[in-house]
């Protein structure tokens, strides 16, 4: 008991200073700002996907009700397909503002469709945002930093520094306590908002203790080397430099060469060449003869290779042949492409151990669903769900079945991602 | 003037003394020229690439083979942004828009590929292009160089004897600032040498002049912050404290919490969604590739009459052609009403967010850098603009060519009959109409203009500091 009645001896004495409960009251209410504007955010993008999946809904069906045959309605229908947002998604906003989370897709080649960016305002994407994550990763070191740097420093400068080693009895105990204090009152100022957003997002407790124990676990880091600068018997002023340079190397610099070294190490295929590829081979089967599209569909689709005859200069099956032709043809570029994005992130991942501000942010945009690992699985869902209504569709085409517009509602429905296990 | 040299001197004799200073000056020094280095040959690589795509793109349209005109409606064409030269040090909205459009008939296209999204993600300040390294850095450094500028006068007992020989404060806070100034000078360095390559690469001397007078300005006024705070506080670690606080404020925050006000007070729709709407108002118009369509009734009337001739398959022009031509004309219409509507969206977002420059420099810094280098939304809107001009061109040049060399008969029949088809295929001479496209940023005027209104906010911000430099100057007597 005696050491949480000193803590808070200590604590009270603290807040005395005016710049010590300046800088934790901008930290609460940087944190707020962070949490509500957060939470603004993910309300909205919720909003915008529940009237996207009504009016998706309203113009899909407008259009199959205009349907004549199969491959008419497959070529008018489009297809929503998003990413909703996690229950944690509001602390880390990450790659939501740059990485398209929503896609509306037809049965035409999808090369041609997927790489769309359908992003936000471009120059506010630049500015960034002001979430959870930036505050915990870029912000809380600095205000540590300002917390603790001149402990001694500050007393010595104000010559009270012996008296009080002398009256504290033993002189290991008073500093440590103080820095304690400090750090644990900072933390609550940082995670009171999140808490109370969590609640408000109905976050789960799993992930509300794994983001609170992380920003803990960062805080600590910092007061273990801003609490190690400080002993030194140096000026204020000069620890503080020193502090602030270290911060500015972990979390600009050191990232900036990783990121750099990572992007010309591991090279991508240029995405232009994708979709040129993709256009080319759909675009020359109008020219070719039919059959040479024929075969490399029934490569692919050897179920079909009975009915894959065509006779007149326009069919419905070939015209959807030639799109799936147009993806086969892309698929090299287009796996490579993704491959390249994953094998960056995992380098980027490794790198991150260097550097603790980029191993909080990208740990948050892990649990929260907003990295780029999600964006990717994303696109993932997006694939498979066009090769399902391939599937759907190939029967339709090949056996001719007749046209059946009430059959259009047993169409493969979209289902999103659950990013909340 | 003299004295005022001779106390700049001492400050570096001073800074030359310290470790630290000069470890922090070489620092950023290096950062600046790695950055510049490391941006300028990324986005000449770039820029090498996209216009190599763009003439790979007009080579392969106009090497297609003889087709029926409406095919190379669907065949599309391609355009890239390339950067242009100031891009080298501040690529502005590059990495986070698409950087090519696919082109085709009866569609405006989203932009696609941009290179944030194959970016490693480590962290949030990890891209560092020289004007981000400028205004988010430098700042740091001055602070580190300066704040003890004055305080340290006092601090050490030093400033009273000065005074007391007969240097004005005036003087003296010249001095200091002549000092810290020629720091911010030494870290523009790199920057004047890579504006001079994109002088030699096009760029006109105006624009390159107030894109260099913007980081110029922007860095004046942190001097003045400097030895004005310097000036007032009475201890060295205060004044590192109160200007560590404001640079955290001005430069990481203010910028964010703008962009976030931007987008709640003018939310805008993602293009999917806005793209409903255009849908539903499509909708009601006429299916540009079904003549039959009762929409065009009153055009083939209006057709007849003119011609004077009873039916369809009299016209001395093919009816399909010119419905493809009226309806692209009318769909187009709408198309660019919605994305006007959407590009004001974007603009009203923007200049909410930059009146924030007159709270933080940071964002009128970076107004005024892209603006005036052609790498903001302007420029984006304008590649935008351009590219539908292409489109719109393109296509309706293709439905001309439909409704005037391919006959009704023949091309009604064309999805039944080979030899109609056959006969459809109009000469791949008509390809070879298209434009070459390369895409230029807003002219270099209106490029100055655009950033006068932030430069009068860093201005605003100087005059503002530079009094309060010599308000803090009457509190010197000693």
């Amino acid at each position: 008991m005696t050491v949480v009645s000193s803590l808070f001896r200590e604590l009270s004495f603290l807040l005395r200073q005016r710049a010590i409960a300046g800088l934790l009251v901008l930290a609460l209410l940087l944190s707020s700002l962070s949490i509500s504007t957060g939470l603004t955010e993910i309300a909205h993008q919720r909003a915008a996907i529940e009237r996207m999946v009504l009016a998706d809904k309203a113009d899909r069906e407008n259009a199959m009700a205009k349907a004549e045959d199969w491959g008419g309605a497959a070529y008018s229908s489009f297809h929503l397909t998003y990413l909703p947002p996690s229950d944690l998604a509001f602390a880390a906003l990450g790659q939501r503002d740059l990485s398209p989370w929503k896609h509306r897709v037809n049965l035409l080649a999808l090369e041609g469709q997927i790489h769309a960016a359908d992003t936000a305002n471009p120059e506010l994407a630049l500015a960034g945002r002001i979430d959870f994550a930036f505050i915990v990763s870029v912000l809380a070191p600095l205000l540590v930093i300002l917390l603790l740097h001149d402990l001694r420093a500050g007393e010595r400068a104000a010559g009270r520094h012996d008296l009080l080693i002398a009256t504290a009895g033993r002189s290991g105990g008073l500093w440590p306590m103080r820095a304690s204090a400090l750090v644990a009152t900072l933390a609550v100022c940082l995670l009171l908002p999140f808490w109370v957003g969590a609640a408000l997002a109905g976050t789960q407790l799993a992930k509300v203790l794994a983001v609170s124990l992380l920003v803990c676990v960062h805080l600590l880091f910092w007061a273990a080397v801003s609490y190690w600068a400080g002993a030194r018997a140096a000026a204020g002023s000069v620890i503080l430099t020193g502090l602030v340079g270290f911060w500015l190397l972990l979390t600009a610099i050191l990232p900036a060469i990783t990121r750099v070294s990572i992007e010309r190490a591991i090279s991508i295929p240029a995405g232009g060449d994708i979709v040129l590829t993709q256009r080319e081979v759909v675009n020359d089967a109008w020219d070719l003869p039919k059959n040479v599209t024929m075969e490399a569909f029934v490569a692919r689709h050897p179920e079909w290779e009975n009915e894959a005859q065509i006779d007149r200069p326009f069919e419905w099956k070939w015209y959807y042949a030639f799109q799936q032709v147009g993806d086969q043809s892309a698929e090299t570029l287009s796996t490579s492409y993704r491959q390249g994005i994953l094998e960056r992130d995992r380098a980027a991942s490794l790198a991150a151990f260097v550097s603790p501000p980029v191993l909080i942010d990208r740990t948050l945009q892990g649990l929260a669903g907003t990295d780029t690992r999600a964006a990717l699985a994303y696109e993932t869902t997006v694939r498979d769900f066009h090769a399902r209504l391939r599937t759907w569709l190939y029967p339709k085409l090949f056996l001719e079945e007749p046209f059946d517009r009430a059959a259009l509602s047993d169409l493969p429905a979209y289902q999103p991602l659950v990013v909340d296990e | 003037m003299r004295t005022i040299l001779l106390v700049a001197a001492d400050e570096w004799r001073f800074w030359r003394r310290s470790r630290l200073a000069m470890l922090a000056l070489g620092l950023l020094l290096v950062l600046v020229a790695a950055s510049a280095t490391l941006t300028a040959l990324r986005v000449a690589n770039e820029a090498e690439a996209r216009a190599l795509l763009q003439s790979e793109a007009e080579e392969t349209y106009r090497s297609q083979p003889d087709r029926h005109p409406h095919r190379m409606v669907h065949y599309g064409h391609y355009v890239f942004r390339t950067p242009p030269p100031l891009a080298m040090i501040d690529p502005g909205v590059d990495p986070v828009t698409g950087q090519s459009i696919f082109l085709e008939g009866h569609r405006q296209n989203a932009a696609m590929f941009a290179d944030a999204k194959t970016g490693a993600t480590a962290g949030q300040l990890a891209d560092m292009s020289p004007a981000v390294v400028l205004s988010l850095f430098a700042p740091l450094l001055l602070i580190a160089m300066g704040y003890s500028v004055m305080t340290r006068e006092r601090e050490n007992g030093t400033l009273g004897p000065l005074l007391a020989q007969g240097v004005s404060p005036l003087t003296l806070i010249a001095g200091k600032g002549l000092a810290l100034a020629s720091v911010a000078g030494l870290t523009l360095l790199p920057l004047v040498l890579t504006a001079a390559v994109a002088i030699s690469k096009g760029e006109t001397l105006a624009a390159t002049a107030v894109f260099l007078g913007s980081f110029s300005l922007y860095l004046l006024v942190w001097c003045a912050l400097i030895i004005a705070v310097s000036s007032l506080s009475a201890r060295r670690a205060s004044s590192l404290t109160i200007l560590v606080v404001v640079w955290i404020l001005l430069v990481l925050i203010v910028p964010r919490i703008a962009a976030n006000v931007a987008a709640s007070v003018a939310p805008a729709q993602g293009k999917i969604e806005a793209d409903f709407a255009v849908l539903n108002e499509l909708r009601s118009m006429g299916d540009g590739h079904n003549a039959a369509d009762p929409a065009f009734e009153q055009l083939k009337a209006n057709l007849l009459l003119q011609y004077d001739v009873a039916s369809v398959e009299d016209l001395p022009v093919n009816f399909r052609g010119i419905v493809a031509e009226t309806a692209e004309a009318d769909l187009t219409a709408v198309l660019n009403r919605f994305a006007e509507e959407r590009m004001a969206t974007e603009v009203r977002q923007v200049s909410l967010l930059r009146s924030f420059g007159w709270i933080s420099p940071a964002l009128a810094l970076r107004e005024a850098s892209m603006t005036s280098a052609g790498t903001g939304v302007e420029a984006h809107h304008k590649f935008l603009r351009d590219a539908e001009a292409v489109r719109f061109d393109f296509v309706q040049g293709l439905n001309r060519v439909h409704a005037e060399q391919l006959a009704y008969a023949d091309d009604i029949k064309r999805s039944s009959d080979p030899e109609a088809e056959r006969r459809t295929r109009v000469s791949s001479e008509n390809w070879k109409v298209l434009e070459d496209f390369h895409f230029v940023p807003p002219p270099s005027d209106t490029r100055v203009e655009g950033a006068l209104a932030p430069l009068a906010r860093l201005g605003a911000w100087f005059a503002l500091l530079f009094g309060l430099v010599l308000f803090s100057a009457r509190g010197l007597k000693l």
